[in-house]
């Protein structure tokens, strides 16, 4: 008994172990070498090493800007970030060996609704997997539930919004690319829909519609979709001039400049996403190709739904157009909504490029140029709303100073929030 | 047995597409025979890429002519970087004539 009772409470309760045993098994049944399976289960438990480490970088930054936020404006500001919120939960709070059993849960029932169903749809984009893992089992904790619930019906509602998501976005996407053949995996899905929405009401229609893709764009944005550039582009500036509103009595740190010193915190949020990405990389690197070499083999004639940047060759300056209209709106939201009493949510530059990014080319295939902007920024409100409507939640659980974004993982935090924690309640 | 190249796969975060693309050129590789050493990365980490081979989308050509990157260093760009058909068309012929 006692050696079982070691592996449950030294072994199995370490999360690195639980995600690098998850990632052996994949290794193994794809029978792999011998070299090959241990390579691979030690990148993967050195990647949620690494990923804690970028976590905790974030933290410290996060923790500095909130301080400096609260002086300066007398109000919380939030800072939407689905990374700071996994490195949070994973850590801080100690949820990342529930978090890994999910992230293996929603494969196995994505697997088996793609096998049993007419939706053939794999859902092989990672960190979207991992940020919905994450925010399910923080939503099945504030609603109360226990480990193994949590882990199961995380599983069931992750699994379902696997195969859900890429089937909603997939008429666009056949009109984006011309064919069936690639489909769409990431969980910005329900604000691609909320734009191209927009994009039918308020655009162009018919003999007027004319798309973005003919205009002329200024080379110079091109750097954006560099990420780290474009964080660090809107972050910086951010801790900078909130430390001028703080004053030096706040911001400052010992004998530095007091501006000097948020410029290097900005630069240090920026490094903390750097690396927990870089985590995130070493941690799916071996995970997502086995799991893609089983769905494949059991699932016959199984749809890749794969993450959006596939979409950008095919409609660049779209993407341009999406984070430009979305950052407006995310602003506009930013100002917007302490005025209904929700928190101020800073503009995310992770998810305004790449879910702006995207949301622009369904705003596109829509409604053209009107429809690509108004979308656009109707998109950035979306995306400002959600997360604001998670704060308190988030906030009261122990989560410093950040929010979740990704509007699919928010609507499944949302709907343990407001119907499965209340349900519960009532029984 | 000729030495293995080295094969970078390139995107904005060097998480999703660029695996994504990775997997499916193992595919094809697998199915040609070849056998090379595949990786993915941040377009952040590319100046200073130790590599044979950098596979990425056509939508980062423009920032990959800024970098100075090795000269000796190939560049294959894709437009559809999931498409069999296209990596099997642009990336062999270059790991070709780098095997010979």
């Amino acid at each position: 008994m006692g050696v079982i009772d070691f592996i449950i409470k030294n072994i199995l309760t370490q999360a690195a172990i639980t995600i690098a045993l998850i990632a052996m098994l994949g290794l193994v049944l794809q029978r792999k070498s011998t070299g090959s399976v241990l390579t691979g289960t030690f990148k993967t438990l050195l990647g949620f090493q690494v990923l804690s480490a970028g976590s905790a970088i974030i933290v410290g930054s996060l923790t500095y800007f909130g301080k400096i936020f609260q002086h300066a404006f007398h109000l919380n500001g939030v800072v939407p970030s689905i990374e700071a919120i996994n490195g949070q939960a994973m850590n801080t709070l100690g949820l990342g060996n529930e978090i890994a059993f999910t992230f293996l849960g929603i494969f196995i029932v994505n697997i088996l609704i793609a096998r049993f169903s007419p939706f053939k749809y794999i859902f092989l984009t990672g960190q979207a997997l991992l940020w919905m893992a994450t925010m399910t089992v923080v939503g099945g904790k504030i609603a109360g539930l226990g480990g193994m619930w949590t882990v199961l019906l995380g599983s069931i509602i992750g699994g379902i919004f696997a195969v859900a998501m890429p089937a909603a976005a997939q008429p666009f996407v056949r009109k984006i690319t011309g064919n069936d053949a690639i489909a769409l995996g990431h969980f910005c899905t329900i604000g691609y829909l909320v734009e191209a929405g927009t994009a039918y009401v308020f655009g162009e229609r018919g003999e007027n519609k004319k798309s973005v893709e003919d205009l002329k764009l200024p080379k110079s944005m091109e750097f954006l979709q560099d990420t780290y550039l474009s964080i660090a582009v809107i972050m910086v500036p951010l801790y900078m001039i909130t430390a001028a509103f703080a004053g030096p009595k706040w911001a400052g740190s010992g004998t530095t400049n007091y501006i000097m010193n948020a410029f290097m915190q900005g630069i240090q949020f920026v490094v903390g996403v750097f690396v927990l990405l870089a985590g995130v990389r070493l941690l799916l690197g071996e995970i997502v190709p086995a799991f893609r070499g089983i769905a494949m083999k059991l699932v016959p004639n199984a749809k890749p739904a794969l993450d959006c940047p596939v979409l950008f060759p095919y409609a660049p300056n779209s993407v341009i157009l999406g984070f430009i209209t979305t950052t407006i709106g995310t602003v506009i939201g930013m100002f917007l909504m302490p005025v209904f009493g929700l928190a101020v949510i800073l503009p995310g530059m992770l998810t305004n490029f790449f879910a702006g990014g995207t949301a622009g080319i369904f705003g596109n295939v829509v409604g053209g140029r009107r429809g690509a902007i108004i979308g656009g920024i109707v998109h950035g409100l979306f995306i400002t709303l959600l997360p604001a409507l998670l704060v308190t939640a988030l906030t009261s659980f122990g989560f410093v100073n950040a929010s979740a974004t990704d509007s699919d993982t928010i609507m499944a935090a949302l709907m343990y929030a407001w119907i499965i924690g209340p349900i519960l309640k009532a029984v | 047995m000729a030495k293995k190249l080295k094969i970078y796969f390139i995107c904005g975060a060097g998480l999703g597409s660029s695996l994504a693309c990775q997997m499916v050129t193992e595919d094809v590789l697998n199915r040609l025979g070849l056998e090379e050493d595949l990786e993915h990365e941040a377009i952040s980490s590319s100046p200073g890429l130790r590599t044979d081979i950098i596979v990425s989308a056509e939508n980062f050509k423009t920032q990959f002519e800024k970098y100075e990157l090795d000269s000796a260093i190939k560049m294959v760009y894709l437009h559809n970087i999931v498409d069999e058909k296209e990596i099997e068309a642009k990336l062999v012929p270059v790991i070709k004539e780098l095997s010979n």
